[in-house]
């Protein structure tokens, strides 16, 4: 969020996350609070294609916008 | 995109297509260029409130398919993002109620995460893995509803903390107040949450 621009732990302090190898060498996050953690983890979440498809199917289905009288009456948009 | 400028409904899940005095479609190509950009969070907010992927797949394309129904109902008193984010937070909460699982949500006691807590105002580490993922949903799990969603809100940075608090229905100040309580709370059961390092031969 904008107004998040300086990352807060819980006593309001300011503190930066950083990313940090473990001694396996396997990649590590670290994070100051929680919504940040959130933050990355939806940038990481995808929607899965098949939804694109599936929407665009259900709307191909929908009936046709109606005109009202006075559309039909004046030939309106 | 001239037809978004119209009037946001207090409550889209509750008007009836028939309330509405016109029905105003998205022409597809609108349609395309909202779900570009709004797809993400919906999906990702449908999937943490939800936490099954396969539900969360059809509550995005339920809300979708409802923003296309219902656009003549939205006025542009906020956002469209906010404006999904309506639909999802009351399709999501329908079907969780619908489904008795508000059982698994944990408690509303505080002072069991200030109990459980070793250190809530440390950082949170996790492995760059799926088991972030698997972790994160737990957490959320077991957090009070109020709790998750205003982390997940908050966690969007292109909502304000006004627009977080009409959402869920708490001015601003209060949004802030609860934010901290649900920082620590989140902090206490994720860490809870860490898988526990390899046991040494002795």
């Amino acid at each position: 969020m904008k107004h998040h621009n300086s990352r807060l732990n819980s006593e309001g302090q300011e503190q930066t996350s950083s990313l940090q190898n473990n001694t396996e060498h396997q990649s590590a996050v670290e994070f100051a609070t929680a919504e940040e953690m959130l933050r990355h983890d939806a940038e990481q979440t995808a929607v899965p294609p098949a939804v694109a498809d599936r929407l665009q199917r259900s709307v191909e289905l929908e009936p046709k916008p109606t005109r009202s009288w006075w559309q039909r009456l004046f030939g309106g948009v | 995109m001239s037809a978004l400028t119209t009037e946001l409904p207090v409550d889209p899940e509750t008007t009836t297509a028939s309330s509405s005095p016109e029905r105003v479609h998205l022409v597809p190509a609108e349609l395309d260029a909202i779900y570009e950009e709004h797809s993400r969070p919906i999906y990702y907010l449908a999937l943490r409130m939800l936490g099954d992927p396969t539900q969360a797949e059809d509550a995005t394309h339920d809300v979708f398919l409802k923003a296309y129904r219902k656009l003549g109902e939205f006025k542009g008193n906020s956002s469209i993002r906010t404006w999904l984010y309506r639909i999802t937070i009351n399709h999501c909460q329908n079907l969780l109620q619908t489904w008795h699982r508000r059982h698994i949500h944990g408690t509303d006691d505080e002072s069991v995460w200030e109990r459980a807590a070793g250190n809530t105002d440390s950082p949170l580490r996790a492995l760059e893995t799926k088991e972030l993922g698997q972790r994160i949903q737990t957490t959320l799990d077991a957090l009070p509803e109020e709790y998750r969603l205003l982390l997940l809100l908050v966690a969007d940075e292109k909502l304000s903390y006004e627009e977080v608090g009409g959402l869920t229905g708490q001015t601003s100040d209060a949004v802030r107040g609860k934010l901290h309580r649900a920082r620590k709370a989140f902090a206490a059961i994720f860490n809870q949450t860490a898988c526990p390092p390899p046991r040494s031969p002795p």
